[in-house]
């Protein structure tokens, strides 16, 4: 069985469609990328899948595990194995690390958080108030670590890339590696691409623009081709209408 | 206490207090007042003290409606100097305590001082902690009302001289059953040149309670006192607008956190006075209004010289759509050179925080509880003791906040 299914899933922010009609399946441990220009519907599509509430599925449905969730709250959707790390997390005054992942820690248990956190280098900033002040790639580590707490099924990385250090992605690649390696499946939303490079297996490349996902392949069909030629040419040559790239 | 006129004083029973409810304080029935040592701790006490996070038995003064209770605590604090005994005792051993007494607060100020001078028996605690010294571990104080529509008057007075230090916490609660009555607390505390206090106070009451607290405090040159205050239970209504009158040099850091509920009234403010060069102040405060409670943080500094600096932060969080929360803060200079600002703010919790703590595995009222707790906390520099004990009441205080 699928870990996660979209059938045709519409997604609505504020009365306009954004999502139209996407398909995807994404099997137990499997990676898989979605990549797309600025603005066509990446992260909107990951906060549907988690139900966050500035979204609303206007058509379609999402299945985990064959079970549909498409109407479950996000935190129903969290306690069955989804999790997402986001792109822009708020900044929370008052409250520090330590309590949000003590209280992770608290419902999904951990045996290794300690490591975990070392691992991720966001051991120093535990007493720190939740991203208020954090630079970009603190941001993106501290979501992984986040997100890694879950114990998740399915990891949904939104541009765990943009803005940060060289140092920084390397560490958030082997990140997506462990959790591939425990049995969680990847979504990986990228619109650059330099993650990928540092990837040992990605299963599925889908393309995303203006909110429909036109094209899924095998990573070294897709990559190379929209590395070189941008998002809207590359497409062209994908599916047949523009010129050929020799590997 | 003799050039006080006492005409002038029976005129202030009739008057009213310029914030708060009106309360006609002849409805409630006084008790009279005894100073006793206390073989156990008073039941109702014991039950209460737990509401303020109070252990019963590290408990120093005790105080039952009129009932003033010496502890075996209190003397283990003897060893130091420290005396800690019920104000009419001291009022008859200690000179000092007759010189320090109705010092700071006027008793004509209104209704409320003027029926604790006359009727209020001295009950309450004298707190003296000699030059140099540090005290050890917190003085604990804890006062209930254990009877229902029962006033309780408290005379507090509380000296730290010279380079001597002390926490002081005091819990006053009902036990469980006890739903109306007045609890008028007179507060004046003295902190000598650098000297440091540490004042924590819990309110737990409930909404049938009007409280009225009365604090003067004095700080000398080069002193630093900390007053720490949370409520966090229903009320039928509290007023109270503590005044901190600061020398050269002196500190203070004020705080105040709130969590209203029901029909409840908190009128709750606090005032710094910067009377010279180097004196500052930070007022701060943290409200929490739901139901239908109404709450009015006032905060005012003013500054009589210049090179003095104060801040007053007052931010609140509605969660309810029929709570109120006016927040008013006064800044006002007399001298150049003096540094003063304020930061306002009401609001709702976040609705993004929200849904990232849902998307977290936070149900919706525990992505609440965290968001207010995180809310009230505040960096207060009060001792890591102290600390720990207060975050045990904030965790319950958001609880509560959050339903």
């Amino acid at each position: 069985m699928a870990l996660l299914e979209l059938e045709k899933l519409s997604v609505c922010v504020e009365g306009k469609r954004i999502i139209e009609e996407a398909s995807m399946v994404v099997e137990p441990s499997e990676v898989h990328v979605v990549m797309g220009p600025n603005g066509s519907g990446k992260s909107t599509l990951l906060s549907a899948i988690m139900g966050l509430k500035n979204t609303s599925i206007c058509g379609g449905r999402i299945l985990l595990e064959g079970r549909d969730i498409t109407s479950l709250p996000s935190y129903e959707r969290a306690k069955l194995g989804v999790s997402l790390a986001h792109q822009q997390p708020p900044e929370i005054k008052g409250v520090k690390l330590r309590e949000v992942a003590s209280a992770m820690i608290k419902k999904y248990g951990c045996s290794d958080c300690m490591i975990l956190a070392k691992t991720l280098l966001v051991d120093n900033f535990m007493n720190r108030d939740l991203f208020v002040g954090f630079s970009g790639g603190e941001k993106k580590r501290t979501e992984l670590f986040l997100v890694m707490l879950q114990k998740p099924k399915l990891a949904m990385l939104d541009e765990p890339d943009s803005g940060v250090d060289v140092e920084s992605i390397d560490l958030i690649a082997r990140s997506i590696e462990s959790l591939r390696s425990r049995g969680t499946s990847v979504i990986l939303v990228t619109h650059i691409g330099a993650i990928t490079e540092r990837l040992s297996r990605i299963d599925k490349v889908h393309l995303l623009i203006q909110g429909r996902i036109v094209y899924t392949g095998s990573p070294d069909e897709v990559l190379p081709v929209v590395m070189k030629f941008g998002y809207r040419k590359g497409l062209e040559i994908l599916t047949g209408k523009g010129e050929r790239i020799e590997h | 206490m003799s050039e006080l006129n006492t005409s002038e004083i029976e005129k202030a029973l009739e008057k009213p207090a310029p914030y708060g409810p009106d309360i006609d304080l002849s409805k409630y029935k006084l008790e009279e007042a005894v100073v006793e040592e206390a073989r156990d701790i008073d039941p109702g006490v014991a039950s209460a003290a737990p509401r303020v996070g109070l252990e019963a038995g590290k408990l120093m003064y005790v105080q039952a409606n009129e009932r003033a209770l010496y502890t075996a605590m209190a003397k283990a604090l003897s060893k130091y100097g420290v005396l800690v005994l019920p104000t009419r005792e001291a009022l008859e051993k200690i000179p000092k305590a007759r010189e320090l007494s109705w010092r700071l607060v006027n008793p004509a100020r209104d209704k409320y001082t003027a029926a604790a001078y006359l009727y209020g028996g001295e009950v309450g605690y004298f707190i003296y902690v000699p030059p140099r010294t540090k005290v050890p571990v917190p003085v604990y104080t804890c006062l209930a009302i254990t009877t229902n529509n029962t006033i309780q008057f408290a005379h507090n007075v509380v000296y730290v001289d010279e380079e001597a230090e002390a926490n002081l916490v005091t819990g006053c609660a009902i036990p469980h059953g006890v739903k109306e009555g007045v609890h008028v607390g007179i507060s004046e505390f003295y902190v000598a040149r650098n000297a440091k206090l540490t004042f924590t106070m819990v309110h737990a009451w409930a909404d049938g309670l009007h409280v009225r607290p009365r604090t003067v405090v004095k700080v000398e040159e080069g002193g630093e006192y900390v007053n720490y205050y949370v409520t966090y239970s229903p009320v039928a209504s509290i007023q109270t607008y503590p005044v901190v009158y600061l020398e050269k040099n002196a500190k203070a850091y004020l705080a105040s956190i709130i969590a209203s509920s029901k029909t409840g009234v908190y009128d709750i403010g606090a005032s710094s006075i910067l009377e010279e060069p180097g004196a500052s102040a930070e007022n701060i405060s943290r409200v929490v209004a739901r139901d239908e409670s109404s709450v009015y943080a006032r905060a005012e500094i003013e500054a009589l010289e210049s090179n003095t600096k104060g801040h007053i932060e007052c931010l609140g969080l509605l969660l309810s759509p029929r709570a109120f929360i006016s927040s008013i803060p006064i800044i006002t200079s007399r001298k150049q050179g003096a540094v003063l600002s304020h930061e306002a703010a009401i609001g709702l919790i976040a609705q993004r925080e929200i849904d990232y703590l849902m998307s977290r595995g936070f149900t919706e009222d525990e992505a609440k509880a965290v968001l207010v707790r995180g809310f009230m906390n505040i960096d207060a520099p009060i001792p890591p003791t102290i600390k720990k004990q207060v975050d045990q009441i904030l965790d319950m205080v958001a609880k509560h906040a959050v339903g």
